[in-house]
């Protein structure tokens, strides 16, 4: 039988620092970056997703795709804890016998991309291709580019889009890797 | 073959009713005498009696039902298994594969409808998936913390052959147990406890779970630290022990509440720390410098309270390497054992007994006069719940048996029946009010068809007493739809199901009327027609911190 037997005795010196603090219901960071390796069935996403909800997260951004272990998938979760505690997101997740690991990545050093697919007149591209944006394809309504880029660049570069008359936008949920060391 | 596999897990029993999606299981019963299938007279019937077996006897309870409506009256039942962590199996037949998704005649999407108040859940839709499901399932209901596992079982799967696999090896790479223990956490969970001025050791279910009474008893006397136990825990530490404080939380004993609240280590051993333990959150137990939290889920660490000294791990095992490492006891102990003796007589618990109407705790003590602890009493929810938890002293463990996470009326007859089955050597008591009682009454019927010896309490307020009380208490005396006066003559309800029954109206004839419950073999129900207006005490007024309990009015 196959076993995995974790051991855990967390001894927190200052207790009080793990609380979620929004004393005046001020925005706080409550954001943490989830990196889930799943094993794939017909259940799992609605699993996920009724932790989820039932313990009053919020979804800010999702990925899902193949990971590297046959049968199991890579879910890339941004999620806001709401009036819980932080790490209740983990350990929630953690009980499914869906999931196999959960990665906290929040505040790691990491690798943080998101893609996103926009369709502008041809007049509109100098700009975007200087961003390093590259073109997909070419036809009567417009072109369609392809811009990949960490959160930041994601949003400036929608920003950008929306001053040049987009046609169509499609935007993907992040996937996120640790930096080597 | 899910009948085999069933056969190679131990079943014994299995609560369960047929139907048009579980018909291809049915057929075969006959084939395996060994297994003891109960028909019950509704599906919620079927789990809360699977769930009183499992929780009588530690074995898995099994259920079966079939699709649509016969799963999805499981699910309450399924609900107060979870909460409470009780294993259980639940294999329900869905309409034939090929059929799923196109709201086929009695379709429903039962993995969907239970996901929230199950363990684990699968849907088989191939035959090869069978065997593997089947003993996974009862490994992760009875391991760790323990819970209910569904498998939706289509109805060709449940026709097919397969082969028999190898079951002895199990893989499942994402179910994780915690069972060690972290020594250097025990260490200084044990020195904080017993170099602590004022400790308390509260106890929950999960010591009862993983049997760790012993070590809970020779923590408590070495560290000289009091113990209360959740309204689960109960039988955890003998109410008798001279460092009892009985039970906790907003309906719990006034010494003990005293004690919490003046607490400056606490150390709470596998419970959840819901709002019930602690009622309002930010005034529960002001005065505790450190916080330890003992349990096998990770996932309840910082839930509510966050602690300073975390231990995620077995209850027995986690207290057991406690034990040694308690070595110098605060020189100030006495005083504070002797405080928490002057709040308990400060504030014990008691009753008005002068009235001329029959008094609940009056029935429940000449009860406990004949029982002594040697009986199981298994409650329903509402003041009759509360009455039986704080008027009976448990003092051996797996005594008491009630729906403490889920409250769920009409818990207690059918689990009562369960607790029958599993634990045939031990007289069973079943405490119910009229309300819950009537929720599953047709469950009589099983217990007169299999003559089963379990003697039926109902403590008949004619109200939903508990809603009438917190009406009465915290909501502006305003009584509404409480009211239970058009309700069955009891007795001639019984003897239409053919058991019978007395009604007592006076003190005088308690006594009597148990004589004869325990000289009739198989079923018995005495119907207790007691104060209407008796209520729970002590009691926190919702939304208040624990300090504030309230005690009866004559005593306040
Ligand atoms: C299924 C269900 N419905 C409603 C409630 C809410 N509730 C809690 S206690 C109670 C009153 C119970 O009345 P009764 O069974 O007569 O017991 P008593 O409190 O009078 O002893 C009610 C309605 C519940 N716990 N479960
Ligand atoms: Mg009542």
């Amino acid at each position: 039988m196959l076993e995995i037997k974790r051991t855990s005795a967390v001894v927190s010196p200052h207790p009080a620092a793990a609380r979620p603090t929004s004393p005046h219901g001020g925005e706080v960071n409550r954001v943490r970056v989830l990196s889930l390796l799943v094993v794939d069935g017909q259940n799992t996403l609605t699993k996920v997703s009724g932790v989820i909800r039932r313990r009053g997260f919020h979804v800010r951004g999702i990925s899902v795709g193949p990971s590297r272990q046959p049968g199991h998938s890579r879910i890339t979760l941004q999620i806001d804890h709401g009036h819980a505690e932080a790490d209740q997101v983990r350990k929630q997740l953690e009980r499914l016998v869906e999931v196999v690991e959960v990665e906290d990545l929040t505040g790691d050093d990491v690798h943080n991309r998101e893609l996103v697919v926009a369709t502008v007149a041809a007049s509109e591209l100098d700009a975007l291709l200087k961003r390093g944006a590259k073109v997909l394809s070419t036809g009567s309504d417009g072109t369609t580019v392809e811009f990949s880029g960490d959160a930041d660049q994601v949003a400036d570069f929608v920003n950008e889009l929306a001053r040049h008359g987009i046609v169509d936008v499609v935007r993907s949920g992040p996937v996120v890797m640790r930096k080597s060391e | 073959m899910i009948l085999e596999a069933l056969e190679r897990e131990g079943v014994e029993y299995i609560f369960g009713y047929p139907g048009g999606a579980n018909l291809p299981i049915y057929q075969h019963l006959h084939e395996h005498p060994k297994l003891k299938h109960i028909l019950v007279r509704h599906e919620q019937g079927a789990a809360h009696m699977a769930d009183g077996y499992a929780r009588a006897c530690g074995k898995p309870g099994v259920v079966f039902a079939t699709s649509g409506p016969g799963a999805l009256n499981l699910v309450t039942g399924l609900c107060t298994a979870y909460m409470d962590s009780v294993p259980m199996i639940a294999i329900t037949g869905q309409v034939v594969s090929t059929q799923v998704g196109r709201d086929a005649f009695q379709e429903s999407d039962v993995i969907g409808a239970t996901s929230s108040v199950t363990k684990h859940s699968y849907l088989v839709t191939k035959i090869d998936q069978l065997p593997r499901v089947i003993h996974e399932a009862f490994h992760i209901a009875t391991t760790g913390r323990p819970g209910p596992v569904l498998i939706d079982i289509c109805k060709d799967v449940q026709q097919a052959d397969a082969e028999r696999v190898n079951t002895e090896y199990l893989e499942i790479p994402g179910y994780k147990l915690n069972g060690h223990v972290n020594l250097d956490g025990a260490r200084q969970a044990a020195q904080a406890l017993a170099g602590a001025e004022r400790p308390v050791i509260l106890a929950g279910h999960g010591v009862l779970l993983s049997h760790a009474e012993r070590e809970l008893m020779q923590l408590a006397e070495a560290a000289a630290a009091p113990v209360g136990t959740t309204l689960l825990g109960i039988g955890a530490f003998p109410v008798k022990h001279p460092l009892s404080l009985h039970m906790t939380g907003f309906m719990g004993t006034g010494w003990c509440l005293k004690a919490v609240q003046n607490a400056d280590v606490l150390m709470m051993v596998g419970m959840r720390v819901d709002d019930r333990v602690t009622a309002k959150l930010s005034e529960f137990a002001p005065n505790v410098k450190t916080f330890i939290h003992v349990d096998i889920d990770e996932s309840e660490m910082g839930k509510n309270v966050r602690p300073h000294i975390e231990l995620v791990a077995d209850a027995r095992l986690a207290l057991e390497a406690m034990v040694p490492q308690v070595t110098k006891v605060d020189a100030g102990r006495a005083k504070w054992l002797g405080q928490i003796d002057k709040w308990r007589e400060e504030h014990p618990l008691r009753y008005k007994q002068s009235n001329g109407q029959l008094q609940p705790q009056d029935v429940l003590i000449d009860m406990y006069k004949r029982a002594r602890s040697e009986a199981i009493v298994v409650a329903d929810v509402g003041q009759n719940q509360i009455w039986a938890a704080l008027w009976w002293n448990y003092d051996r463990p797996g005594l008491f048996i009630n729906s403490g996470g889920s409250g769920t009326m009409g818990f207690a007859l059918p689990a009562a029946l369960g607790a029958k089955f599993g634990r045939p050597d031990l007289p069973v008591w079943c405490v119910a009010g009229e309300g819950g009682f009537v929720m599953t009454a047709q469950e009589l019927s099983v217990a007169v068809e299999h003559q089963l010896d379990v003697k039926i309490v109902l403590l008949n307020n004619r109200s939903l007493g508990m809603v009438r009380q917190f009406q009465d208490d915290f909501y502006g005396g305003v009584r509404s739809q409480v009211d239970l006066t058009h309700m069955p003559d009891f007795v001639k309800l019984c003897e239409a199901y053919g058991l019978p029954a007395l009604r007592v109206e006076k003190f005088e004839d308690i006594a009597p009327s148990f004589d004869a419950a325990e000289r009739t073999k198989g079923p018995f129900l005495i119907d207790f027609r007691i104060d209407p207006e008796a209520n729970v005490y002590p009691i926190v007024p919702l939304g208040k911190g624990l300090n504030e309990f309230r005690e009866a009015p004559e005593y306040a």
